[in-house]
Parts: structure tokens; sequence; C-alpha cells
């Protein structure tokens, strides 16, 4: 078992401030992604979690002991790096037994446990070949091989598929996916894909140079962000953020009404105007013009409409997420 | 793109003039090493490319077993500068690889002494001749004069500036995370270093080591000042390669030179192998 705590964890380099106060609490076998714009501080959060920075304050608790004092060998965590970081002077075999040379296994149990990791990643066929000689998607998996291969108490993966094409990366994240549930571990997952943290995190973190601005489940933080920060970073194509008076029926105190997509009604009418479809097969994207401000709508099925077209709006008053001067979400 | 033939005729004969540059005084040299006393002594100069009598008379004329009757046998052969050109440059680049290596990884990885770049420049700044008297005092104090191991010293010290500086640029362009991922997976900094970082450098290793050696072999005036008769390397014993009755033993000097080709290009090509390998070529993303 592994719960990994964050308590107030604060780390700079200089002036730059990475990790900023930051407390949350990973608990035991759970899938739990970190996500956020670039240079949110993420792979900073892995590495104090690996040891391989220190907190300028605040404490990181695994399984309730402070871990300030152990090093990132006795962590007994695995690591993906974020480029990938596998020993360009060691074949691939090479490279995923290290860890369990370095740490003395038995000859016959390293065999199994490497038979075992190449199956799993089919990379069976490759062990052989040094890292230059593979392609970005086979270093991916090898790189995985490698944490793999031991038994460490939590895996840590910081955008270990972001080489492959959009479709071997949906394929690889559900068999991520399985790959921790089989593991049993807690897995703490990095990615800049909304739409793949969304698809495997049990919970995750929405981060905002070095904040956490929300921790939930994915459909949670979908359906009630607590800023206009988080709303916006969730789905695609992205919520719109419109002045109050736009929709009716929206509330008169907030500052920005946030409507997603899906949640936009289209019917022939007044008041707004049609200037851009892109049709995507199971359904089409509207761009809307209205009252000076643009927004999108997501219908289902094929268009029923035409640029140029004039068009009314409308969305239910329980879709519409209110948020405040600071951009927070007003309460209901 | 086409060039026009004019131009491309200029070039090649730019680099013609340049290989020429290069190579005619090597090339004069291996046919001098190979000619008989009687052409390469000024008086019976008629220059020819190729000797007319090949001989390696001058070879054995440097190691004593010449039996020629028209020059003076030597006093000292050339077996033991050529043993003190080895010694000591070997030892003076294996003192500037360890320590300059140590050096720019200490201040690449853990920043330790920052300012030891700067220092080392300044080491640089003028040029060794500049310190030689002091030296000179201070190894007569260490009784290192005529030694090959106070040469050595002095060479280490001499060349640890390129070393370290060679190796800091390779050190920091290999990405940590390769050494924080063994770290990871239960190594020691010790055994990252050893059985990462190491392996890793074989290549940069193997081009700096040349080229201090290259320096350390090819040095003439710190030698000619801190060796006399034991230990004068090569460059020095070749100074003294004359006779009063001949003048300059211009055969027995090509020769010498001959044979002192023969290490850096011995070493050059051993360790071309590992110069064309790149640096983490496939370690990484991308
Ligand atoms: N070793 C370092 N020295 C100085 N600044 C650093 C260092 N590592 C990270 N930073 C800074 O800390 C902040 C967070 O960086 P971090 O690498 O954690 O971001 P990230 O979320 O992983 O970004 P990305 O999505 O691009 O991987 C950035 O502003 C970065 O410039
Ligand atoms: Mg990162």
């Amino acid at each position: 078992m592994a719960e990994i705590a964050f308590v107030n964890v604060t780390k700079r380099y200089g002036n730059t401030v990475a990790v900023d106060g930051a407390s949350f609490t990973v608990a035991d076998n759970e899938f739990f992604c970190l996500f956020g714009p670039p240079l949110c501080g993420k792979t900073t959060i892995l590495r104090l979690i690996l040891g391989l920075e220190t907190p300028d304050s605040g404490e990181i608790l695994i399984d309730d002991r402070p871990v300030t004092h152990v090093g990132p060998a006795e962590r007994n965590i695995a690591m993906v790096f974020q480029n990938l970081a596998l020993f360009p002077h060691m074949t691939a075999e090479q490279n995923i037994r290290f860890p369990l040379v370095e740490r003395r296994v038995p000859e016959a149990r390293i065999r199994e446990r490497l038979a075992h990791a190449a199956a799993k990643l089919h990379i069976g066929h490759i062990l052989h070949k040094h890292p230059a000689q593979l392609s970005g998607g086979e270093r991916q998996r090898v790189a995985i091989a490698r944490a793999l291969v031991r038994d460490p108490i939590a895996f840590l993966m910081d955008d270990p598929i972001s080489a492959l094409d959009a479709r071997l990366r949906e394929e690889a994240r559900v068999e991520l996916k399985r790959l921790q549930r089989e593991a049993g571990r807690t897995l703490i997952y990095v990615t800049h894909d909304q739409e793949e943290a969304m698809s495997v995190a049990d919970r995750m973190a929405i981060l905002d140079h070095g904040r956490i601005r929300q921790i939930g489940a994915p459909v949670a933080l979908y359906d009630r962000p607590n800023s206009a920060y988080v709303a916006q970073l969730l789905g695609s194509p992205p919520i719109n953020l419109l002045p109050p008076g736009l929709l009716p029926g929206a509330r008169a105190d907030a500052v920005q009404v946030g409507i997603r997509p899906e949640d936009v009604e289209v019917r022939p009418g007044a008041g707004a105007r049609v200037t851009g479809v892109e049709p995507l097969g199971g359904y089409t994207v509207l761009t809307i013009e209205a009252q000076g401000a643009s927004l999108r709508a997501m219908l289902r099925g094929q268009p029923a409409y035409a640029p140029g077209q004039s068009i009314a709006i409308g969305a239910a008053p329980e879709r519409m997420h209110f948020f405040g001067p600071e951009g927070e979400r007003l309460a209901s | 793109m086409t060039r026009s033939p004019l131009i491309e005729l200029l070039r090649y004969a730019a680099i013609l003039l340049a290989v020429a540059i290069t190579l005619v005084p090597i090339l004069w040299m291996v046919s001098i090493a190979f000619k008989p006393v009687a052409e390469w002594q000024a008086a019976g100069a008629d220059l020819t490319w190729i000797p007319r009598d090949p001989t390696l008379e001058n070879f054995r004329y440097l190691f004593g077993r010449s039996d020629s009757a028209l020059i003076v046998a030597l006093e000292r052969t050339a077996t033991r500068p050529i043993l003190a050109s080895i010694l000591a440059a070997s030892f003076g680049t294996l003192i500037a690889m360890t320590a300059g290596t140590a050096a720019a990884y200490g201040l690449s990885r853990f920043g330790a002494g920052a300012n030891l770049p700067l220092a080392l420049i300044q080491l640089r700044l003028f040029p060794p001749m500049a310190v030689m008297i002091p030296v000179m005092i201070m190894w007569a104090f260490l009784s290192l004069m005529d030694t090959w191991w106070g040469l050595a010293l002095i060479y280490g010290i001499v060349t640890l500036p390129f070393a370290f500086w060679l190796m800091k640029t390779f050190f920091d362009d290999m990405p940590r995370e390769i050494e924080e991922a063994a770290l990871v997976e239960g190594c020691t900094r010790l055994r990252v270093f050893l059985k990462v970082t190491l392996p890793m450098m074989r290549a940069p290793l193997a081009s700096a080591t040349l080229f201090v050696f290259i320096l350390n072999w090819s040095d003439y005036l710190v030698a000619l000042l801190l060796t006399t008769r034991q230990w004068a390397t090569i460059p020095v014993y070749m100074a003294s390669l004359s006779s009063s009755m001949t003048g300059q033993l211009y055969g027995a000097k090509a020769a010498l030179g001959l044979i002192a080709a023969v290490p850096p290009v011995i070493l050059g090509i051993l360790i071309q192998r590992h110069l064309v390998r790149g640096l983490t070529f496939g370690a990484l993303k991308q």
C-alpha cells in the first residue's frame, strides 16, 4: 500500500515558484492525474515525490511517514521520465533488467520478471536493440517496462505516451489503465491532454502556476468546476465564457456565464448568426456570433444550419455556470 | 545548385594547396628518413622525393646499431627519450583527464566550486613559459627535475584546463534525467557515475584524451627546461641530434620524427570508433 500526501509543499527555483503550497492526498491504488498547462509544476511534483528535489517548506508523507530524509533509491517508487531517460549504451533488455540487477534480485527471478514485463508491453521482439534503433513508441514501451519490471509501491509517469499519434494514444491509455489495475499500485500520471486525463483518472488535480486549483473525479470537475480556469481547461471544444446578458435566464450578479458547447440550444430565429460549420461525423460544431461575442455549439448529427443563417440561442439555466469577478464559482 | 566550372576549378585548387601545405613537410620527412647519409647530407644534396638508395640505416643509427663509417656513433640512443616521452605524456594525460573529468562532473552536477572555471581560464591566460622559472625552482626543491614523473605532473597541470572545459561541456549536455533514472532505480551516486555516466561518456572521453595526449606529446619547451639527460623527451633529444663533423643529423631526425608520429596515430585509430558515436542519441524522445 502506498498513500502519498503533500502537506502545504512549496518548491522554488530562484524566483519561480514551481509548486506553491500544494496539499493533496493520493489514496492507495488510485489512478491520480496531474493536469495543467505547460510549466505549471507537474514534473516538479513528481520529482518531489521521488526525492530528486526537496521541498522548501511543507512536508511529503508516504504512508503517513515523512520522507524528507529518505533518498530516491529507498523510496521504492518507479518513474517514467518525460524524456524517457533510457540508458543509451544498453540494449532494451539491459535497460529493463537494470532496476532488478541493481537490487541484486536473483537471475532466475529477473528472467521471469523480464519476460512478464516484455509480454505485457509487447516488446519481446525488440529486446536486443539499443534505444537509438527503436521508434518513439517502442522507446516509450521500454521505458514503461523498466518501471513495471520491479514491484514498487507506486508508479509515476510523466506524460509517458505523448510521442504516439492520436489513435495509438487512445489504445495506450486503455492499456495503461488495465496495467495499473492489474498491478494494484498507486499511479500518479501527468498529462497535458485533457481527454486523456479525464478518460483514465480516478481523480485528478488541476494545476495553475504551481497552485492546485481543484481536485476531484473528472466528471465532478467537468460538471462543477470551482473556477472559470478549471472550466476552461476541461472539455473540447472548450466551454463558452460569455457576458451575463447574452443568454436568457442567467444570473444578474455573475461576471461571466459559462456554458458548455453541448448545452447550447440552437433553433431558427433571430439574435445570433452562424459564422462557421464544422461537420465532425456524429456531431456538428457551430461557431456563432451573438451581440459581438463568439461562442460554439455542439449539436448531434449532420449540419442543419448554414453559415450566415440567422438563429436564436438559449440554454437551460441549470446547465449554466456562474463565475464572479475573480473567476470563482458563485454559490448557488 | 550548380556552380560555374571556374569556381569549381578554384575550389579544387584551393583544396589542393591546403593539402600540399599540410603534406609536403610530412612527405619530405618520410623521404629523408629512408635516405642514406650521402643523400641527406647538405653536401650531397640533389633533391629527390624517392630515395635512390632506400635504407633503414637512419633507424638503426638511432638505436646504436649502425655500422656506417660516415658518421660518429651516438652517445645516447633514442630508446630512453622514447620511453620518457611515452611515460610523461601518458601519465600527464592521465592526471589531466582524471582531475579534469572529476572537476567537470562535480561542477556540472552539483555546482561545486563555482569559481573553478574562471580560475582554470586564468591558467591559460598567460603562456606556460611565463611560470616555468618558478616551477623549475620548485621542481628542483622537490627533486622532480629531470624525472619523467616531474614532467608528467607539470603536463597534467598545464593541460588540466583543456580536459576540464571539454568534459564540462559534455557533462552539461547530458540530460540529468538519465542519471536520475539510475538513482531512482536503486543506484548509489558512485554506481551511477561508473555504470551510466562513464559508459555514456566514452566518446567525449576518447576525444578529449586524444586531444590532451597530443598536446603533451608535442611539447618541447617545458621538457627542455625540466629535463636534461636522464629523461629528456623525444623533441629535446631530437634537438641534440647533431655532430661537429656532419652538422645536423637530418636523416636521424627524420627517422625519429617518423617514430614520434606513431603513438598519436595509433591512439587516434584505436579511439576513432568512439569518436563518431553520438552522445545520447536514442536515449530521449523524438
Ligand atoms: N531545475 C530547474 N531550475 C530552474 N527552474 C526550474 C527547474 N525545473 C523546473 N523549473 C521551473 O519550475 C516551473 C515548473 O516546471 P515543471 O517542469 O514542473 O513544469 P511542467 O508542468 O512539468 O511543464 P511541462 O508541461 O512543460 O512538462 C517552471 O516555471 C520551470 O521553469
Ligand atoms: Mg514536465
